[in-house]
């Protein structure tokens, strides 16, 4: 009986078995790749929303502060999504016939809601508190990105599990004075860019949006009256007036800052950060 | 298969036990039989079912695997065909669903954001639940103005926080989907305002308003009680009938009001009165935590001693427990009366028995010894007489004024004979004397009486209107239905039993446009279109002092008028004692009608939090049944679970038969509020109509007549599921009276451990001491320990001498923690979802036993064995000490489950919780994920409140104080007999707790260190009287 495999059989084999092996490789590859690309996270992708709003325009050219919109982001878990009201209260003065702004109108009119699509979404199982990220030192931009430069706005980062923990195993690399979570434009110190901070007040229990004191420009310099004129703003309900300028720290308790290394940790101290493995524990944000 | 071996193991166990060998024979052991097994055998006995003690071949294969009748899919060849088909297409779908994207979620802000509202913080709003013995005060939690949790007024006096079943179920009421939802006119969707309209005209164009009668819930409100004064001022012939199943005929409703101060009674006799089980009991909040005070420290216990006609808890938690057929109480009252030198009290003659004559003489001597500290509760749903005789009773032991006030009123501003009142309407209807009937959130053709033929007579009137919460088997028949509004819905008033007033706040629109009897009243009146608010307002204008505005606000913020609370007399009214009547022959079958301990008169029929609860003692859910003794039983010829049919007054329904432990002989209990026939998709078809067989001349017990019928009823009862196969070492260790679980509970694992007053004192020690009483050792175990001692380590303390076994924690739990309903073919197959359960252990015969309370959830162990066995770390440990559940990552192998020594995990099988229902979807808890199918689930410590509390201590740099955070099980318990907190501070409230000598942990020895602990059990027995009960019932039934 004549072979039914001929001797090139044997390499076909070998190959298919490589291939074989290739495949699977470069299909989990694949599955891999795709569960992290935009398309899945929407990282970068800029859904139609009713009303093409530039967040560069508010922020950038008018100076908006975050909070304007964003009320809530200190004192709850969800920032917040402006009512229809925040936009009349200028659009009723200006730009009051632009064609763009008629679904507004027709939601201050008609009492329907506007409605947008949400861009950081996150899944329902994963609960997210903005208030104390923003309490402890991360600025809105660590995580939405330079909005002051989106004209439309999109997802900076994943959002995806291990971006979370990349921070939560290391909170230090992004930390920064409270004074500065708005700041859209702040960058982690360096040797031609140093920071001063000084601890405020040694009392317990001060909020720790409140602990430390930190300003941009030497106050050894200029005296303590400029760093005075960084001191974070006394926040609402919290402070209730008695944290006000005249507590000056003298200027030489500050402490200079070259690195985000050093600033972190120094920040990471003062604001009683929870330790890695607290803050990487599943109920921190599955329950 | 494995299951099949294990089954012989079973086998030999059950030879080796000598126990069991009928049953393991394949034939079930009959009650007769295990009593001929227990028949004189001394010594202590304890069990947790009936089944268990007969050890039926049901109960071998419910101990065979956790989850009886999980491998069910697999034995029937079409349905594994099925299961695997359904199981590809899942894995299919599982497999699409990781590539596939989330969908887009819309935003839909405010127009203009109210001001005080700050999304992902609750708002707390001070109410009240209105209830027919009197309102419970509520701080009700709002996210984003939706009411998702009740709880007890933490400030007000009389609840002090502590809540019951019912005021914990109100927000699944309110969102209760089959709701009545239009204005109906003859089956056709009408508005108020025509309704408005026609009522107010015909009204008008009586006149005198003959020919108009209200029927009415009992008035709890005192505006609606003005309201209706001024609709009988305007129409001096329009009459009012108010009728509240269980409330027609009882003390309270004849405006008797007593308030006991049980922190002063050494010795607490109840007298058929379920004073601290039941949510329905007027003051029930206050004395059970009363009760529950003078149970915290051993060194000042108090003794309860109880003699009732049913089984309640309150019975299984007394030191000493007499039952007597219902119609004996009274004359067992004025047997006591006449020993306790009350005057003029003629006591029936009664044979009593040796024992029960006993029990008089010890209780007697022990009331004496405690003239004026001690107190004699009547029940409720008793002969007038026992009140009379029990308040004449507290008067000549000189308790007036000590621990017994009497005071004058009740929550009802307008008292009524509630029977007579619903006699004189159905034969002013006979008469066609009445042209509209108004029926005001009462459903009269469901549960009036079955002698009135109500359902019969209501046809005369010319037209019926029913305003009710559902289109119910009144709305069915009503010419006009109106929807009602839900008290969450509608500004009303109450007052609590102690006469507090409290403004019932609406915490949201009507749902559905409902309205309330206040609008009804008021459309006859001069401003018809006047509402609630005002009206409530207007009710309290001239009694708020000062400026009204601000007094006004005060009430609403601190949810009480202050200063309202009713006046008590130190002295007892003068008050004839009715004549006693003679007790019914012992051989005439009494059946004893009772509220449903979870579902009341039927009025919460459709609360599946409720239908699904485990009723007290015998842990029935989703149908009541004819619970009697297992002696009666054994005597008719039944096994349980049999259908008879009862006959009492004319009327006969089908019951199902249940063996209560502790039920009397020849006595039937049958709760009410069941056989609803148009209750809504939960409550509609569960169990038998009672109301059929109960009449306006006896309302409370009476004597029938018992057939047995052909068939099964299928009822489900949630005991004996949690078992796990482990019973070899133990139950061949086992002598004859010890049944399985029993060996646990006082044997090697030592899960309930109690003690005498004398045994404590003797050896304060007790409960950690022994060989079977092992503590853990650290370092035994192959898994590296986990240090705790930086960051908080969070624990528990129950104290089983407080708990009650009122289900108000495993409602609160089911409100907190999105906890689905999984109904009554899934309780019966063991898989409801319930994380907190409270075990029952009995110990004792059949006929007379004592019961000991366990609330049992997760017990966070330290070294958890469900940790360790997770393949995919879907249980993990938190730095804190927490076990936590991560549900997307739970791939549902239920290994945890398996390895769980307390039995505490619940697995979603199927898809339970209710993704469709939109009016639900307002209920849920935001902060717990709503767990899908295929999920393993469990007690968590409350942890979205552990989170909470630290982000705000966080955030404002402190550490978390002591008492911040409450769990929800906690939070509602009425008797305060669970603690939550930090046991790495000192000087925390759940340290004292754990470092008391009394404080041990569940299966110590098992190494798994939990982190609750429990307190051990000291009674308080009378020596007098013999520590353990006896055998009660007759050899041969």
């Amino acid at each position: 009986m004549a072979q039914i495999f001929d001797r090139s059989s044997n390499a076909l084999a070998r190959m298919s078995l490589v291939l074989t092996g290739l495949i699977t490789i470069a299909l989990g590859v694949t599955l891999d790749q795709l569960q992290r690309s935009p398309w899945v996270t929407r990282q970068g992708q800029r859904p139609d929303q009713p009303v093409p709003f530039s967040h560069k325009h508010h922020v950038q050219g008018l100076g908006l502060q975050c909070q304007y919109c964003y009320t809530t982001v200190e004192k709850s878990s969800y920032a917040g999504i402006p009512p229809t009201k925040t936009c009349i209260n200028c659009h009723a003065q200006i730009w009051t016939n632009a064609q763009l702004l008629e679904p507004v109108r027709n939601s201050w009119a008609t009492g329907q809601s506007l409605v947008w699509t949400k861009v950081h979404d996150l899944p329902d199982f994963v609960y997210f508190s903005h208030e104390i990220h923003v309490n402890k030192g991360i600025g809105c931009e660590s995580c939405h990105g330079r909005v002051d430069e989106m004209p439309l706005m999109y997802e900076q980062n994943t959002l995806q599990m291990e971006w979370c923990l990349n921070c939560h195993r290391n909170p230090a690399k992004n930390l920064r004075p409270t004074s500065e979570i708005y700041n859209m434009a702040w960058e982690s110190p360096a040797e031609d860019r140093p920071v001063w901070c000084t601890v405020l007040e040694q009392k317990a229990d001060v909020p720790t949006a409140q602990s430390a004191s930190c300003t941009t420009r030497d106050p050894t310099a200029a005296g303590p009256e400029v760093a005075a004129l960084q001191l974070p703003p006394v926040s609402g309900s919290d402070a209730a007036g008695g944290n006000g300028p005249e507590a000056l720290p003298p200027a030489a308790s500050y402490k200079k800052f070259t690195s985000q290394y050093e600033l972190g940790h120094f920040l990471l101290a003062q604001y009683k950060i929870r330790t890695p493995k607290d803050l990487t524990s599943c109920e921190v944000c599955h329950r | 298969m494995s299951g099949h071996g294990k089954y012989e193991g079973t086998k030999n166990l059950g030879t080796e036990s000598g126990l069991n060998l009928k049953a393991i024979a394949g034939k079930p052991m009959t009650l007769a039989q295990v009593r001929e097994e227990l028949k004189g055998v001394q010594g202590k006995r304890l069990w947790r079912s009936i089944d268990e003690l007969a050890n039926t071949p049901e109960f071998q294969a419910a101990v065979e695997r956790e989850f009886p009748s999980v491998a069910q899919e697999w034995v029937d060849p079409v349905s594994r065909r099925g299961f695997l088909k359904l199981m590809g297409a899942s894995m299919a779908l599982a497999g699409l669903a990781g590539c596939t994207k989330q969908p887009d979620e819309p935003i839909y802000p405010y127009i203009k954001a109210p001001e005080d509202l700050i999304l992902g913080k609750p708002n707390y709003f001070a109410t009240a639940h209105p209830f027919v013995t009197g309102a419970v005060p509520l701080l009700m939690k709002s996210d984003a103005y939706r009411p998702i949790k009740a709880d007890g007024n933490p400030e007000h006096a009389y609840v002090k926080g502590g809540s019951d079943p019912f005021s914990q179920a109100s927000v699944l009421d309110l969102y209760d989907p089959d709701r009545s939802q239009h204005v109906m006119f003859r089956g056709e969707n009408r508005e108020w305002a025509e309704f408005a309209e026609a009522f107010r005209d015909t009204v008008a164009g009586t006149g005198d308003g003959t020919g108009i009668c209200f029927l009415s819930a009992t008035i709890t409100s005192p505006t609606l009680a003005r309201q209706w004064k001024e609709v009988q001022a305007a129409y001096p012939k329009a009459t009012l009938v108010q009728y509240d199943p269980a409330m027609a005929g009882t003390p309270y409703s004849r405006a008797s009001n007593i308030q006991y101060a049980l922190a002063g009674a050494d010795v607490i006799l109840s007298l058929d009165a379920e004073f601290i089980s039941s949510a329905t009991f007027p003051g029930f909040h206050k004395l059970v935590r009363d009760y529950a005070d003078r149970r915290k420290d051993p060194n000042h216990l108090n003794r309860l001693y109880a003699v009732e006609s049913t089984p309640t808890t309150t019975g299984m938690k007394a030191e000493h427990r007499l039952m007597l057929r219902a119609s004996e109480i009274p004359a067992f009252a004025a047997e006591l009366a006449k020993e306790i030198g009350v005057s003029g009290v003629d006591a029936p003659a009664c044979a009593w028995t040796d024992e029960q004559k006993k029990y008089l003489a010890a209780l007697v001597k022990d009331l004496k010894a405690h003239a004026g500290r001690c107190a004699v509760i009547p029940g409720e749903q008793q002969d007038p007489s026992l009140a009379a005789l029990a308040l004449a009773i507290n008067s000549a032991l000189g308790n007036i004024g000590k621990t017994v006030l009497p005071g004058g009123e009740t929550v009802h501003p307008i008292p009524s004979d509630q029977i007579a009142g619903i006699k004189s309407l159905v034969d002013d209807l006979n008469l066609g004397k009445v042209n509209w009937l108004i029926i005001l959130n009462a459903n009269p053709v469901y549960t009036a009486p079955v002698d009135l033929g109500f359902p019969d007579a209501i046809d005369k009137a010319r037209v019926i209107v029913h305003l009710g919460s559902h289109v119910d088997e009144t709305g069915q028949i009503a010419h006009w239905h109106i929807p009602a509004a839900h008290f969450l819905e509608s500004w009303s008033d109450a007052r609590a039993y102690d006469g507090t007033v409290s403004i019932v706040q609406p915490l949201i629109d009507p749902l559905y446009g409902g309205k309330s009897a206040h609008n009804v009243f008021q459309v006859l009146l001069n401003e018809p279109e006047l509402g609630a608010y005002e009206a409530v307002r207007a009710t309290w204008r001239p009694v708020i002092k000062g400026d009204f505005e601000e007094g006004w606000r005060k009430v609403l913020h601190d949810g009480w008028l202050a200063g309202s609370a009713f006046a008590t007399a130190n002295a007892a009214p003068r008050a004839e004692i009715p004549k006693i009547p003679v007790p019914s022959s012992h051989d005439a079958l009494e059946i004893v009608f009772r509220p449903d301990p979870n579902i009341y008169d039927g009025r919460w029929s459709n609360v599946g939090w409720l239908q699904e609860l485990p009723k007290p003692v015998t842990n029935l859910s989703w149908d009541n049944a004819a619970l009697m003794s297992g002696a009666t039983l054994v005597k008719l010829g039944l096994e349980e679970d049999d259908i008879v049919e009862l006959g009492a007054n004319g009327g006969v329904v089908k019951a199902p038969v249940l063996v209560a432990p502790g039920h009397p002989d020849n006595s039937v209990t049958v709760y009410l509020g069941y056989g609803r026939q148009f209750a809504g998709r939960v409550g509609s078809g569960q169990g038998f109509n009672a109301y059929l067989i109960r009449s306006s001349a006896s309302p409370f017990y009476t004597t029938g007549s018992i057939r047995k019928v052909d068939g099964k009823w299928g009822i489900a009862v949630t005991k004996s599921h949690y078992q796990d196969h482990r019973a070899s070492p133990f139950t061949t260790e086992a002598n004859k009276n010890e049944s399985l679980e029993a060996v646990e509970a006082l044997g090697a694992r030592g899960i309930i451990r109690k003690a005498t007053v004398r045994q404590f004192q003797a050896n304060p020690n007790f409960a950690n001491e022994g060989e079977t009483h092992e503590q853990t050792h650290m370092g035994t175990s192959i898994f590296p320990n986990w240090s705790y001692n930086e960051a908080n380590a969070w624990g528990m303390a129950i104290d089983m001498n407080s708990c009650t076994g009122c289900n108000a924690c495993i409602v609160s739990c089911y409100a907190e923690n999105n906890i689905p309903v999984v109904g009554k073919q899934q309780v019966r197959i063991g898989r409801d979802m319930q994380w907190l359960r409270i075990d029952s252990y009995f110990e004792g015969d059949l006929a007379a036993p004592r019961a000991f309370y366990q609330p049992m959830m997760c017990q966070q162990c330290e070294n958890a064995p469900c940790e360790q066995v997770c393949p995919v770390g879907a249980t993990v440990h938190t730095p804190e000490g927490l076990n936590m559940m991560v549900y997307n990552r739970c791939v549902g192998t239920r290994y945890c489950s398996n390895n769980c020594p307390y039995k505490v995990r619940r697995f979603n099988f199927l898809l339970f919780s209710d993704y469709e229902t939109e009016s639900l979807k307002l209920m849920r808890n935001p902060d717990v994920t709503v767990r899908s199918r295929g999920v393993m689930e469990k007690c968590n410590y409350c942890v979205q409140r552990i989170q909470e509390a630290k982000i705000n201590a966080d955030k404002e740099n402190r550490g978390i104080r002591d008492g911040e955070i409450i769990t929800a099980c906690q939070q509602a318990c009425p008797a305060k007999a669970i603690v939550f907190g930090n046991i790495n501070d000192p000087n925390s409230r759940v340290v004292k707790l754990r470092d008391n000598q009394l404080s041990y942990q569940l299966m110590a020895d098992l190494n798994t260190r939990p982190r609750t602990k429990y307190t051990a059990i000291v009674m308080n027995p009378n020596e007098d009287l013999e520590e353990m009960p006896v055998e009660h019932a007759p050899a041969n039934g």
